[in-house]
């Protein structure tokens, strides 16, 4: 029977064929279903992976401590919460912490050549936090050198030559707030348009010339050796804690202290979640597709009931039936899917080629394998099963009744 | 000679919401194998249920029907499509081919549903559609055909596996008479040469005269029952 059913597929296709403009509108519903699975699991993937590997640059002794809880994220980054230097203060004294890195920032017009520009400067202990900066947090330098502890020198991140002051270079100067400093270093990218677009001084500069002397958006703590990171989370907490409420009388303090770990889970989970939102609607599509197979297959069954009772006359079975026009669903489902992915990796991949070039951040589509094997798969079950019912619909038809159908 | 197809006191009743209607009623049949037998009667007759009885497209309501001694109404319908494709061939008035398909495979087609190798398939295809004078037709779509060459296509589909019965239903209804010569001939020496068991249904009685039997019916009844050569019924 192995030889019959390589004529049934002969028989399938031909039928198709003959319905050509119905077949192709019905496997163009699957192409767009497959296409926006394939094209946006991908770049979600692309996106996880980015993030994750951001994620990864922050050494595993080094703590985040936000204000705010972590829950509610946004309240906090919109509504301007800061830690203040007696969070700081009570930080810096915590057991088992080595030194802490406040990040301090603020937006200053900077002057380059005849160009001003708004940018945000950071503000950065060099002396005490190089090292961190260096070897926990990722920063590596393109070109130049680090800048000296106290001196009148930025580095900027390294989109700020190719976007932000265009032919920027190192060695020449820039003014902010009528102060001239000399750029000595662009760094590699750090994986964010925000992160690369920084400028970067030492914090007792930064303080004169903005006179922003109190608090801090965040903070990095970094964890003497021997101590456990979670344990040191706790004691920050407790800390934390006892200070705010005897020294302000707050019943309820608000902030998120956070091991590297835990942020990598967080964001992790987010971006699952992000994920499954996308299958889930993504699904849909193909759902829908599906179910232009199954009317095109109902229309067709009805069209052919009288090829249907000519072929069971002259011997075909019930699964005989049932099998060609199931293999035609199966088709529908197979080249909608082949069709679906192509343009799903190609628009992924068209969009990875673009932020090379306009990067709004850094991501590889990832059009895995598995994700191809997976949606070929997939649309192929969906186009079988749209054709289930339909199918059995043809093949349970009388052959007298069918072919007395007119 | 020896009985092929036995109807024992078969009746098909057809309900259409309320109202039962007697199609058949009560029919008792015998059709040996090697005959050639002609079922006669007006439009609404019951003629062609009966022949979609005995070509095992429908099962009787009540009473039997024995295919070389075995009742057909026990069978799944599986093992009928499969008696069908082996044992029985039809040629239908509206010729039946499937559009899609060349000559060839149209006459291929029930050898691929017994499962029949390629090569095989491929060989008695051709060596029927030759001797049916079909040779230069065979990669040619029924809609490119004529009704005459159509029609011997679906004969030699109905050959393609051998049957012992071919059933025909007003083979030459679509057909000027020429041509409808032509087929029934092919009928006459199918019986003649080949041995085949003819069953032709028809309310025309010029066909009846190619055949030995006539049987008449009306009202779902078999009203007479006799040799061609006695040309009781024609008029």
């Amino acid at each position: 029977m192995k030889g019959s059913f390589k004529e049934y597929i002969k028989i399938a296709v031909k039928n198709l064929k003959t319905r050509k403009l119905r077949s192709w509108l019905t496997i163009i519903g699957v192409i767009i279903g497959v296409f926006l699975i394939v094209s946006l699991i991908s770049l979600s993937e692309g996106l996880k992976t980015a993030v994750l590997q951001q994620m990864r640059m922050m050494g595993k002794d080094l703590v985040m401590i936000i204000p705010g809880d972590i829950s509610d994220l946004m309240t906090t980054l919109i509504g301007g919460v800061e830690l203040t230097d007696d969070d700081i203060r009570t930080i810096k004294k915590t057991e088992g912490v080595d030194f802490v890195v406040p990040m301090i920032y603020k937006a200053e017009v900077m002057r380059y050549k005849n160009e001003k520009k708004t940018v945000i400067l950071y503000g950065n202990p060099w002396k005490e936090a190089l090292d961190v900066y260096q070897k926990d947090m990722g920063w590596t330098l393109k070109e130049g050198r680090w800048p000296i502890p106290g001196k009148e020198e930025i580095i900027v991140g390294s989109l700020v030559p190719e976007e932000i002051f265009p032919g920027l270079k190192v060695g020449t100067d820039a003014v902010i707030k009528g102060r001239r400093f000399e750029i000595v270093g662009v760094l590699n990218s750090l994986g964010s348009k925000q992160d690369d677009s920084m400028i970067a001084l030492d914090l007792t500069i930064f303080q004169d010339i903005t006179g922003k002397r109190e608090g801090a958006s965040m903070a990095f703590a970094k964890i003497k050796s021997g101590y456990s990171t979670d344990d040191v989370v706790e004691y920050i907490k407790d800390n934390l804690n006892e200070t705010r409420k005897r020294k302000r009388g707050e019943d309820s303090t608000s902030f998120s202290v956070l091991s590297s770990e835990k942020i990598t889970k967080i964001v992790g989970d987010i971006m699952i979640l992000i994920e499954a939102v996308i299958f889930g609607f993504a699904s849909i599509a193909i759902v829908v597709g599906g179910i232009g197979i199954m009317n095109t297959m109902y229309t067709s069954v009805r069209e052919r009931v009288k090829e249907i009772g000519i072929m069971k006359a002259i011997g075909a079975k019930n699964s005989t039936i049932n099998l060609i026009f199931l293999i035609e669903s199966g088709i529908f489902g197979m080249i909608g899917g082949i069709g679906g992915t192509l343009l799903g990796v190609g628009l992924a991949k068209s969009i990875e080629l673009y932020l090379q070039f306009h990067p709004l951040f850094y991501m590889k589509a990832s059009a895995s394998p598995g994700l191809i094997t997976f949606s070929l798969a997939f649309s192929f079950l969906v186009g079988c099963a749209s054709g289930f019912f339909p199918a059995r619909s043809a093949s349970k038809l009388k052959p007298v009744d069918a072919l007395r159908y007119e | 000679m020896q009985s092929l197809i036995k109807l024992e006191n078969v009746s098909k009743i057809f309900r259409l919401g309320e109202i039962e209607l007697a199609v058949l009623k009560e029919i008792n049949l015998e059709i040996s194998s090697g005959s050639f037998v002609t079922i006669m009667g007006p439009s609404g007759s019951g003629k062609s249920t009966l022949m979609y009885l005995l070509g095992l497209l429908d099962i009787p309501s009540k009473g039997r029907i024995l295919l070389e001694g075995s009742d057909v109404s026990k069978f799944t319908e599986d093992e009928l499509a499969k008696f069908r494709g082996r044992k029985i061939g039809f040629v239908f008035q509206q010729f039946n081919l499937l559009p899609n398909l060349t000559a060839l495979e149209n006459v291929m087609l029930p050898m691929i549903f017994q499962g029949i190798d390629e090569d095989k398939r491929k060989e008695k295809a051709l060596s029927l559609l030759n001797s049916l004078n079909l040779d230069k037709r065979i990669n040619h779509r029924p809609s490119e055909l004529s009704g005459g060459e159509q029609q011997r296509i679906a004969i030699a589909r109905s050959l393609a596996n051998d049957p012992e019965i071919l059933i025909a239903d007003e083979p030459t209804g679509n057909l000027d008479s020429s041509t409808g010569k032509i087929i029934m001939e092919i009928f006459e020496k199918l019986h003649s040469e080949n041995k085949k068991t003819i069953i032709v249904v028809t309310h025309d009685p010029n066909i009846a005269r190619y055949s030995k039997e006539v049987i008449n019916i009306k009202d779902g009844q078999i009203v007479s029952n006799h040799l061609a050569s006695e040309k009781v019924l024609w008029k």
